[in-house]
């Protein structure tokens, strides 16, 4: 992590914000803004779920992507699928055989890197439903723009001149990184610095998370 | 990242002290808690508690209740099916009710429970892998205070504000109960029911008990007080 180093002021985020319980019916939800871009997640569960998807082994995750037009596309398929792998990661489904937990989201607004805010709120309404999780997660979007530079948390304009971008998520055990979701061009030794830059960023989140506990926690 | 005793804990957090305490003696791990190989790891964000001499757990916010062996609970009777009910206690399926689990019930003198009726019971088993099981007697067979709750008024919360109202710290019982008569049973699956001679009565007793949920215990006697002199109709 030299980079970390030479550049220690490169690693502001944007500003997060979150509130956690806002919709008061779900078991757990939680509302996140990384910048401009702001997403809504609700978890419910472990329900009662019908016999065909039930898993004897472990808990069925399901995720449900709502834009904010309504209308779904094959798109937010994907990232249903990216979403749902990497909850399957953290969350200790094998405590919970033959149940269901539902995710939710909702996209509030789009301002660049909402999947990694989407991810993040997930992995917020997740710690806030009490559902017992191996570790917990953190999601970083970088891009590539034309010169080749990285810019953490591009905003709008910067993801629309991009070369390429990339989202990392990483655990909070070894600092793993559990999904890596990339697109355009770009080389091996850019995508290794980024995954190096991304990498030393997530601890702000985590620091981030261990916040929002804190403060949440007074009131327990 | 390591923790130690009455710090705040995310999942994937590790605890050494417990390994260390594990060592000497036996320990037991409450809820959150979860031991792997060699070491114990938290899986519920929240604070981490210790009560002497062994026992550890996570203070977490929850709402979902997920059955577990010996705790009272409030549930619904949803079907009568041949000798058992299934009763509806909030987990993630039904759990069962025999009607010979209840006082002086035989093959012929059959309970008279019906289909939407609410009940207080004791959970038998509760295992991940089996149904939920229900009892209505403890091991003497005595009904004790559990059965069919008749009248009344039932409510959900989060488990958390069931556990506070249920600790003994609590002031909110205590000062309540001076002030007019109810009758309460809390379920740990998140229910509560109460029972007061009138409906203003009954629905002072539910408010004070979801307004107690964020105030500390000054806070709490002083809602209970201002709650009474409205009932009584001191202040309008």
């Amino acid at each position: 992590m030299g980079i970390e180093e030479e550049k220690p002021k490169a690693f502001q985020l944007k500003p997060m914000k979150c509130e956690f319980n806002f919709l008061s019916k779900s078991d757990g939800s939680a509302i996140l803004s990384q910048g401009d871009t702001v997403a809504v997640v609700s978890v419910n569960g472990p329900l009662d779920i019908k016999s065909t998807s039930q898993s004897i082994e472990k808990s069925t995750l399901e995720v449900l992507y709502c834009t904010k037009g309504g209308k779904p596309s094959v798109a937010d398929r994907y990232k249903e699928n990216v979403i749902r792998q990497t909850c399957e990661a953290a969350v200790l489904g094998s405590l919970y055989p033959r149940t269901g937990i539902t995710v939710t989201i909702q996209e509030l607004e789009d301002f660049g890197g909402l999947l990694s805010c989407c991810l993040n709120c997930t992995c917020l309404a997740l710690l806030n439903s009490g559902v017992s999780m191996r570790c917990t997660y953190a999601a970083i979007t970088c891009a590539i723009d034309e010169s080749g530079d990285i810019v953490l948390e591009p905003s709008k304009q910067h993801l629309d001149t991009a070369r390429a971008t990339m989202t990392f998520v990483f655990d909070s055990r070894e600092k793993n990184l559990v999904t890596s979701v990339t697109e355009g061009v770009f080389s091996e030794d850019t995508y290794k610095e980024a995954l190096a830059r991304c990498h030393a960023a997530s601890d702000l989140v985590f620091n981030f998370y261990r916040e929002i506990i804190r403060k949440y926690a007074n009131v327990i | 990242m390591k923790v130690s005793i009455d710090d705040v804990v995310l999942p994937g957090d590790y605890c050494e002290d417990i390994v260390n305490a594990g060592e000497k003696s036996k320990v037991i791990l409450g809820p959150g808690l979860r031991k792997e190989i060699d070491k114990v790891y938290i899986t519920k964000s929240g604070v981490l508690r210790k009560r002497a001499p062994n026992t550890y757990w996570v203070d977490s916010y929850q709402k979902r209740y997920v059955p577990s062996r010996a705790e009272n609970v409030i549930g619904v009777v949803v079907q009568k099916a041949g000798d058992t009910f299934r009763v509806d206690v909030g987990g993630s399926c039904t759990a069962t009710l025999s009607y010979l689990s209840f006082e002086g019930a035989t093959k012929k003198n059959r309970p008279e429970v019906q289909v939407g009726d609410v009940l207080y019971a004791k959970m038998l088993i509760a295992s991940k892998d089996m149904e939920p099981e229900l009892v209505c007697v403890d091991s003497h067979g005595k009904k004790g205070r559990l059965g069919v709750l008749n009248d009344g008024f039932v409510f959900k919360c989060s488990l958390n504000l069931v556990r506070k109202v249920l600790s003994p710290n609590c002031p909110l019982l205590n000062s309540l109960k001076n002030e007019w008569p109810f009758e309460l049973a809390v379920g740990m699956n998140g229910r509560i029911w109460i029972k007061a001679k009138t409906m203003r009565e009954t629905i002072a007793v539910g408010n004070a008990i979801l307004g107690c949920e964020y105030l500390s215990d000054s806070e709490i006697k002083s809602m209970c007080t201002n709650i009474a002199s409205l009932l009584a109709g001191h202040v309008s």
